[in-house]
């Protein structure tokens, strides 16, 4: 005996049937656990306060991470604030900050953009409230940036 | 670049905005990097991209090299974009390596027409903003 007869006789459609009916019932089960994952991790995450524990750990990195303010100054700021201090003394106080740059840019100075923002950052250049910027004497003194003569 | 909702609703511009909001507005968001010295809007120019920084430290200078700096993530670029007669009132340059968040100008203002209720927050917050910068254009500090 061969063929569909074969597989008649040994209860093959049945078998093949039920190989059917159990993977799709397999997979049935996987889909609705795979969509009920949110609810067990929310449940674990509630009660072993997992979610408390990282939030925790977040702030206790950030507390560890020192403030922009509390960083050393910039790389290269006694330099920038020489130089940049002669070129405002040039153009007087206070100073328009594009007629800086441009003036530091035709004086050859690179990265003008970059220092004049450490400069700002670093509260030696500060705004008058008007539109224009003033030398900070006050934090040039604190930062000791020169020597007694001012170099 | 898109950018994901959660970073949009992170900026202050946006904290009172509903998640709904956000969904209007996240698909208008791209992310460009900037570089040192590079322009971001050119003062008299038509105003056709709003921009909100994202890193980074800008310039913006406006008529008499009258200037002031942003330093802050959220703060905004470009509000002319909102404003008749849509020309940049200044000049926006990079002072450092940075990115921001741009949106057309002619997106925005359709989104703000078509939905009253978040044209008129974002509206609030872009007269709030503009108040406080008019000095600089006008030279009246």
């Amino acid at each position: 005996m061969y063929g569909l007869d074969a597989i008649s006789a040994n209860n093959g459609w049945q078998l093949a049937a039920l190989g059917i009916s159990i993977v799709f019932a397999g997979l049935i089960v996987l889909s609705f656990s795979i969509s009920q994952i949110h609810r067990v991790l929310e449940f674990f995450d509630k009660s072993s306060g997992f979610s408390q524990r990282i939030k925790k750990a977040g702030r206790e990195k950030n507390i560890s991470e020192p403030d922009v303010a509390d960083s050393p100054l910039p790389a290269g700021i006694k330099e920038s604030a020489f130089q940049f201090k002669l070129l405002i003394k040039h153009i007087g106080e206070p100073f328009s900050l594009p007629e800086l740059i441009d003036f530091s840019k035709k004086c050859g100075l690179l990265h003008s953009h970059l220092r004049i923002n450490d400069l700002l950052q670093t509260n030696l250049i500060i705004p008058d409230g008007k539109g224009y910027f003033l030398w900070n004497y006050e934090v040039e003194k604190t930062l000791r940036l020169f020597d007694e003569r001012g170099e | 670049m898109p950018v994901d909702i959660n970073i949009i609703k992170s900026l202050n511009f946006f904290k009172d905005f509903s998640h709904a909001d956000l969904e209007e507005i996240a698909p208008l968001i791209d992310q460009i990097r900037t570089t040192e010295g590079e322009r971001i809007t050119c003062r008299g120019c038509h105003a056709d991209t709003f921009f909100i920084i994202f890193s980074g430290n800008f310039m913006i200078s406006f008529k008499h090299d009258r200037s002031y700096t942003l330093h802050d993530r959220g703060d905004i670029i470009g509000l002319s974009t909102l404003i008749m007669p849509f020309a940049y009132t200044g000049t926006a340059v990079a002072l450092t390596e940075g990115a921001v968040l741009s949106m057309p100008g002619e997106e925005l203002l359709r989104i703000i027409q078509s939905n009253s209720e978040l044209g008129e927050k974002i509206m609030k917050k872009i007269n709030e903003i503009v108040e406080k910068r008019m000095p600089f254009v006008t030279g009246r500090c």
